[in-house]
């Protein structure tokens, strides 16, 4: 029964959303779908209590503990409290509870939380280069071929490169454009998503049959 | 009894419309979308391949798969976290559990966890989600049960650490760099975060197995880790490092129906080449 | 460790240093080049350019806060290209976080600049959760969907939304993400509902949404500042993207600089450890 319903459920739930594929708005099978979507950011809204409580647990624990770094668990748990309660706090008490414009909610997504998100962000275009500086290596003839590629079209993409190009042959800014982005490119991409598509339908069957569980922790 | 009525009846079931009228008997295409005919018939290609090779695999067919790099150094990444006494991260995804890479990532996690727990490695798993939290957890916890580890088992193993997706790559880099993991394993969605996760771990000295079905993050993966896995090599990860015939039967039908892609592929090259392709081309347009 | 082992492992925080200079530089010492334009950006301008006065645009900013600095330029320059040829705004977005604010803030302050008037001109619909839902829904009307505005205002109230029902009284949808959702704008509503739809992504997206473009399904692209920059040329209004392209030409420039001395090192390296061994 433990793991028999479970199954069920997986198939039925499954099953009901490829049929809404096949069918007009109106039909049962659309609506059930309909359903379903609903109940799951339901379920997804009632499982954030989970997420609260495994977050201030496990920082607690750092902080009872006082495990290497517990400072930064001190500043977790005052993050979680100083964002959190004051957005769920009724407006009418105070124009700085609840998220509208001016509270405090939506002055810490403004002025804390986005420039660090934008900070995090920027931080790619210097790991960017340390990674492109360690992995660019003509090893092999497919890692020159990755090299050769990277570095036209880092130069494709900038107006100083466009002209640098120009100057070698007038035809090889449209040809990085036509035979590498519009060609290689656009070909391996297809491949790829045609494959990790193909792969997901598989794994897709498989789960709704039962013939997988691993994802249940059943093997 | 169960699975007779599942197949037969409710499907017939699902297409009533409104009016309650069955389907079968009413004609169909009132609530049947008969512009999805040519999607319904590669559904059920699909399907009947995959069926088809489980079935054959079930029977004791030899199967054969190719070698993924990436999914044999799993166990060589664990031992390796074992002798320098460091911990395993895992990171299964940045997409909600209704995504399938997250699903996907999470039977590996069963994986890996099962071996971490043979061999007594640490297992850390910060998650973004709370249901992948849930998920994760029971999966952890099963794959220690199994390995006859219950009391090893650490509920903290699975963590929740931000919804956020850079407030979640900010504090797996910390991670990263106070625990200093020997091997980490990214199995999932991942996106502008990928490459800042690879280069500090990097950075850390970990050794890194890194698999993701976007393929816009692929080349960073590449970049960056020592082993990548690539799209549909993801999804068949659980298959491959479980060896069990019906999931590998699965693998071999979903490459069965690429052969059959590359043929209708190479077919309307040929038709489109001598411009008769038309109609043969709005056969796979999908509406 | 001689000259050519440094050259080739170079210690990452170097680089770290030489990147940030790099980024610093042209903001003390700005530096302009002539940009030249793409197929794909060209197209997209030319798309929106062929409109005739008064249709009405679906603007989308399916973009998070961390990726304005690419995400942004296109929105403005897009925007601007809108409003001078007096076409109708409506925007939508499918970002909870920030996408409703982030839109507010862009329409307004371009609105204001250019005299349109919300109600009439644009409209700001705002975000609604289960994107497939509402992509699929507004396919046969809107209201439905979004029953008042961002600020609540029902859309009985709006002039514009009078006569905008559905995407059959649109004639382009103008995608402008960092994010999965194009798949979806294409696959559920180009597909579905024949109406052309033009992208402006972030540079890591563009190179997957190509195959978007050759197919015909996607009516031009813009990827990352660079398309930014392009589309900025094409209107005529210079802005951040065509400021960034400074920045960004020099990085560019360093990374391939570094890929070379970190390439002449190792090569070198093993030229003289061959040497040696002979």
């Amino acid at each position: 029964m433990k793991r028999t319903v479970p199954l069920i459920l997986a198939f039925i739930s499954g099953i009901v959303m490829v049929i809404a594929f096949f069918c007009r708005e109106g039909s049962l099978a659309e609506n059930l779908s309909q359903e379903f979507l609903i109940w799951s950011s339901i379920i997804g809204g009632f499982s954030l209590l989970l997420g609260c409580a495994s977050i201030v647990r496990v920082q607690w624990k750092h902080v009872s503990q006082q495990k290497s770094g517990w400072g930064f668990s001190v500043v977790t748990l005052a993050a979680v409290l100083i964002s959190g309660l004051p957005g769920v706090f009724a407006v009418s008490w105070s124009p700085l509870f609840g998220r509208g414009t001016g509270s405090i909610y939506d002055w810490i997504f403004v002025y804390i939380s986005t420039p660090m998100s934008g900070t995090m962000f920027g931080i790619l275009a210097f790991y960017i280069a340390s990674a492109a500086y360690r992995a660019f290596r003509a090893r092999s003839a497919e890692a020159t071929l990755l090299l050769i590629t990277a570095s036209l079209v880092m130069l494709w993409r900038i107006p100083m490169g466009e002209a640098f190009l120009g100057t070698i042959s007038s035809h090889l800014v449209d040809f990085v454009n036509t035979y590498i982005m519009l060609g290689i490119n656009l070909a391996v991409q297809r491949g790829i998503i045609i494959g990790a598509a193909l792969g997901a339908a598989s794994m897709s069957l498989r789960i709704l049959l039962g013939i997988e569980r691993t994802y249940m922790g059943r093997g | 009894m169960i699975a007779t009525f599942l197949i037969t009846q409710l499907p017939i079931l699902l297409l009533q419309g409104p009016s309650g009228v069955p389907g079968p008997a009413a004609p169909i295409s009132p609530l049947f979308r008969i512009d999805r005919i040519n999607a319904l018939i590669i559904v059920l290609v699909f399907s009947a391949a995959v069926l088809l090779y489980t079935r054959w695999a079930k029977q004791g067919m030899k199967l054969f798969v190719r070698k993924i790099a990436g999914l044999d150094a799993v166990e060589e990444a664990v031992g390796r976290a074992t002798e320098m006494g460091r911990p395993v991260l895992f990171v299964p995804g940045l997409q909600e559990l209704d995504e399938i890479q997250t699903i996907a990532g999470i039977s590996i996690l069963g994986r890996v966890a099962r071996i971490t727990a043979q061999y007594e490695t640490p297992l850390v798993v910060p998650v973004r989600y709370p249901l992948v939290l849930a998920a994760s957890q029971e999966v952890v916890e099963q794959a220690y049960r199994e390995a006859g580890k219950e009391d090893s088992y650490n509920k903290d193993t699975v963590q929740y650490v931000a919804g956020e997706q850079m407030a979640f790559a900010a504090t797996v880099n910390g991670m990263m760099m106070r625990d200093r993991p020997a091997a980490n394993i990214f199995m999932g969605a991942f996106f502008a975060e990928a490459l800042l996760l690879a280069e500090t771990g990097n950075a850390a000295g970990s050794i890194q197995i890194a698999g993701t079905a976007q393929p816009e993050q692929l080349p960073f993966f590449i970049a960056a880790c020592d082993y990548t896995l690539m799209g549909e090599e993801l999804y068949a990860a659980s298959a491959y490092l479980s060896h069990e015939p019906l999931l590998l039967g699965g693998l071999k039908g979903q490459d069965m129906m690429k052969v059959l892609i590359v043929l209708a592929v190479i077919i309307g090259v040929v038709l489109v080449a001598f411009n008769v392709g038309g109609t043969y081309v709005s056969w796979f347009q999908v509406r | 460790m001689n000259i050519w082992q440094r050259m080739s492992s170079i210690d990452r925080h170097y680089v770290y240093l030489l990147v940030a200079a790099t980024v610093i530089f042209p903001l003390i010492v700005p530096a302009h080049f002539p940009i030249g334009i793409s197929p794909e950006a060209r197209q997209l301008y030319e798309a929106v350019d062929s409109l005739p006065e008064g249709s009405v645009v679906l603007l989308t900013f399916d973009m998070y806060a961390n990726n304005l600095a690419e995400t942004e330029p296109i929105a403005r320059a897009a925007l601007y290209h809108l409003f001078r040829k007096n076409l109708k705004v409506v925007t939508v977005t499918t970002i909870p976080f920030g996408g409703p604010s982030i839109a507010e803030r862009i329409t307004r302050e371009l609105a204001a600049k250019y005299h349109k008037t919300y109600g009439v001109d644009y409209v700001n619909l705002g975000y609604k959760p289960n994107y497939v839902s509402v992509l699929k829904g507004m396919g046969s009307s809107i209201e439905s969907i979004y029953p008042t505005d961002n600020s609540s205002t029902p859309l009985a109230q709006l002039p514009l939304m009078q006569t905008v029902k559905n995407y059959a009284d649109m004639k382009f949808i103008y995608v402008v993400a960092d994010n999965g959702i194009v798949d979806y704008w294409i696959s559920i509503v180009q597909a579905q509902y024949g109406i052309r739809v033009g992208c402006g992504v972030t540079s890591v997206m563009a190179p997957k949404l190509y195959a978007y473009v050759g197919s015909g399904q996607m009516t031009g692209l813009l990827g990352g500042m660079k398309g930014a920059a392009e589309y900025e040329l094409l209107v005529g209004k210079e802005g951040l993207a065509v400021t960034g392209m400074g920045i960004q030409s020099l990085v560019h420039l360093l990374i391939i600089a570094l890929i070379f001395i970190g390439n002449l090192g190792f090569f070198m390296e093993k030229r003289r450890a061959a040497r040696a061994k002979s």
